[in-house]
């Protein structure tokens, strides 16, 4: 099982860096900040480009006086219920939930060519919400979209909610409103099994890169210290194409994404340390915050009652793990 | 002069023989001028003779050029052009089959690589490695073994449920629409214009003119040296140069009429054969095109809409309309048997796209299945059906004015038969005639 996601040595390391981020969250909502924070304008613009503007993993807390991607959602009010009048109520009387994923990438969200079935890790998120509401993990009209198409999709009200492997990122708040974090990802690297650049980036320099156009994984690879050459392409999947053509010397991106392309193609490895945290949310529009509230309390009833444990277990390693604590902004 | 004659007249014998002998070569007199005459005409029915076959070889191995070297060619390369879209649009919709692909599709897919291989060999073989179209058919031989390699690693992913089989589908699709089909396509315009190249030179013109002028002219020749004949003499008609006019004229007719049957059959062989089966064929490879992309698209279903944006642009070029090619293949085909192909095949194309734009509705409000399903299907009203009926109809219409073309154009290279052999019997015919008609008249000199 050398493409699941290994048993991981990090609940110690998550508590603590919790810890720390609460900590400056703290000290920040006390007293400026002294570094200037990105002002909205140029946070937009950076999104457009399909950038993050938090930079570092370890950065995150510099704009914790604008947002805390790891704390930015709404807590629910209870356990899920679709009371009269409400945005469930709504989407019930549908008679379906529609939902923007991902049909590539492996165990997250991708098209299962043995039944024509899109599965994966975010699918069972989208049919856990799907259950809350109908009592019917089924009742889902599933919307394959791009990674560039996520933010317009939701917007536009287009598709309820996204589950597409989506980082929740300061810039992207502003446009849409996303669930607690369900899943903890950090952008890595993945070469070949004979490749020499064990250390990540870092020995990247000046090497192509591949990532998809409208991933933010483009900008921590191009504003690296090495400054390795980024290739775009549309999916995941062609930038394994490409490393299996020896046509870029690596792909940077989320951890979750690589070890699915490793799990395709077991001659290649991740390496390198983390690059930036990559905390999921489940998007959603910024005009239906009692939908948030019912999709957060869904997502702590699964956390809770083993069904993320299981849907991890299924889709990312067998040795399971311990899922995000559920955190809310004030 | 006179010692020369003289010497000739010792060593030649009587004197006698030697005044007969100097008379002879005396244009002065009547019987050396009869004699000049002889020459002459014997010389000029010789060379009308030798011109007129000249042109008939000229004729004739253009004629047989279109039929056994230019025409295949060009429908080597057709075969190769489209042979190609149909393998791609094989691959794509095989993949979008659930499961293990359909044999039916696997079959197609492999025969239309053989043929679009064999034929890239053949037309190598055939001169086409040398001439303009070489580069494009060293691209081809190159590429195409890299786009069967990319077919074969989607499957063998696919095979194992892995989303990376799509990935590659997508590559080996970019191939084929990025550099094989453009290549294929320079191919075909290129054999194209040899066929219409060797074409015109087996319908030109300017040969057969001078030809038949200078035939004309031998004939006011020969008028002329009967009536100058009559002058001298006090016969009224010379048998022997009425002979050679007749003759004349059978192989001045012979020939026009071979070349005017000839002329017309591979105008028409052109315009009811090789027109209509470009105008079609350039149908069915766009068609083929725009089919991949609704595979295509299905497959991919990432909302992105490249696929369906060339689908829509292919559509749009297809027709009908002004300036379409689906109303250009109408036209060419008016009037041809494959006329109702082509009527039948603008019906099939305007059910097909309704068919396309309920898959496409389909697709978009999140009826997937339902949409794959009738891309594939073969029920009434799915799109599967729809384009294996278009695709049905434009094959019935390409080999019915193939063979419209290869008949035609074969009655063509036949219309020469013969006519070689017959023009230098007939000038040799008109020599004689010539000869024995003035021979005559001379002997009454001695």
């Amino acid at each position: 099982m050398t493409g699941r996601i290994g048993p991981r040595p990090r609940a110690a390391a998550f508590a603590l860096a919790a810890a720390a981020l609460a900590a400056v969250a703290a000290g920040c909502a006390a007293a400026p900040v002294p570094r200037p924070a990105p002002v909205p304008v140029h946070a937009a613009a950076h999104e457009a480009a399909g950038a993050r503007p938090a930079g570092k993993s370890q950065s995150h807390a510099e704009t914790a006086a604008t947002c805390n991607p790891d704390a930015s959602s709404l807590a629910p009010l209870g356990p899920p219920a679709v009371t009269p009048g409400s945005d469930m109520a709504r989407i019930k009387a549908r008679g379906y939930l529609i939902a923007g994923v991902d049909q590539s990438t492996y165990h997250f969200g991708y098209l299962n060519p043995l039944d024509g079935q899109i599965e994966g890790f975010d699918i069972d998120m989208i049919r856990a919400v799907a259950k809350a509401i109908f009592g019917n993990p089924d009742k889902v009209q599933f919307k394959a979209i791009s990674d560039a198409q996520r933010i317009p999709a939701v917007t536009s009200g287009s598709v309820d909610i996204v589950a597409h492997t989506m980082t929740i990122t300061c810039a992207r708040l502003q446009q849409v409103d996303f669930s607690s974090v369900y899943f903890d990802a950090h952008q890595r690297v993945l070469v070949p099994d004979n490749s020499t650049a064990t250390g990540g980036l870092a020995d990247l320099g000046g090497q192509q890169v591949c990532a998809t156009s409208g991933s933010d994984s483009v900008t921590t690879i191009q504003d690296y210290p090495t400054h390795p050459k980024v290739v775009q392409v549309p999916f995941w999947t062609d930038c394994l194409v490409l490393l299996q053509q020896d046509e870029v010397a690596a792909v940077s991106t989320d951890d979750a994404i690589l070890y699915g392309l490793q799990a395709q193609d077991p001659f290649t490895k991740v390496v390198g340390p983390s690059l930036e945290d990559e905390p999921y949310g489940l998007a959603m529009s910024k005009q239906h915050p009692d939908f948030v509230r019912f999709v957060n309390a869904v997502i702590a009833q699964d956390e809770s009652d083993g069904g993320w444990e299981a849907s991890y277990k299924h889709w990312v390693s067998p040795a399971g793990a311990t899922p995000p604590t559920p955190r809310y902004a004030s | 002069m006179v010692q020369a004659a003289v010497r000739a007249d010792g060593r030649a014998g009587p004197m006698v023989a030697g005044r007969i002998r100097r008379r002879r070569l005396d244009l002065r007199t009547t019987p050396g001028r009869l004699r000049l005459l002889l020459a002459g005409l014997v010389l000029l029915s010789l060379a009308w003779g030798a011109l007129a076959a000249f042109t008939v070889v000229q004729y004739e191995s253009a004629a047989s050029g279109v039929v056994s070297t230019s025409e295949p060619l060009s429908l080597t390369a057709q075969q190769i052009y489209s042979g190609l879209s149909d393998a791609n649009d094989a691959a794509a919709t095989a993949f979008l089959t659930v499961g293990p692909e359909p044999v039916a599709l696997r079959q197609r897919y492999l025969s239309d690589i053989a043929a679009a291989s064999s034929g890239i060999e053949h037309a190598t073989a055939q001169g086409g490695g040398t001439g303009p179209a070489a580069g494009d058919l060293a691209a081809l031989a190159a590429d195409l073994p890299a786009y069967t390699q990319e077919i074969g690693t989607a499957d063998a992913n696919n095979r194992l449920a892995l989303p990376l089989g799509a990935a590659y589908l997508r590559g080996a699709s970019g191939l084929m629409n990025g550099t094989l089909l453009p290549r294929a396509q320079g191919l075909y315009a290129a054999e194209n214009a040899s066929l219409g190249g060797t074409s015109a030179q087996a319908t030109g013109l300017p040969l057969i003119c001078v030809t038949l002028v200078a035939g004309l002219a031998v004939g006011y020749v020969l008028y002329r040296a009967s009536r100058w004949l009559r002058g001298r003499t006090n016969r009224v008609l010379n048998v022997g140069l009425l002979a050679a006019g007749l003759v004349l004229v059978v192989s001045l007719a012979w020939l026009a009429a071979a070349y005017a049957g000839a002329r017309g059959d591979l105008l028409h062989a052109q315009a009811r054969g090789s027109a209509t089966v470009e105008a079609v064929a350039r149908v069915g490879i766009v068609a083929q095109q725009a089919h991949a992309d609704e595979s295509l698209t299905l497959i991919d279903n990432t909302g992105d809409d490249s696929y369906q944006t060339d689908y829509q642009q292919q559509q749009h070029a297809l027709g009908p309309g002004p300036g379409t090619l689906l109303t250009a293949a109408s036209a060419a085909a008016d009037g041809s048997p494959a006329g109702p192909a082509v009527a039948a095949a603008v019906t099939d194309a305007r059910a097909w796209f309704a068919a396309h734009a309920r898959v496409r509705s389909l697709d978009r409000n999140g009826q997937h299945q339902a949409a794959v399903a009738s891309a594939l299907g073969s029920g009434p009203g799915d799109a599967g059906a729809s384009f294996t009926r278009l695709s049905d109809s434009l094959d019935t219409a390409i080999s019915t004015d193939q063979a419209v073309f290869n008949s035609t154009a074969g009655s063509a290279a036949g219309a020469y038969a013969g006519l070689e052999a017959g023009v230098i019997a007939l000038s040799l015919l008109m020599a004689a005639a010539c000869a024995l008609g003035v021979s005559r008249r001379l002997a009454e000199y001695r």
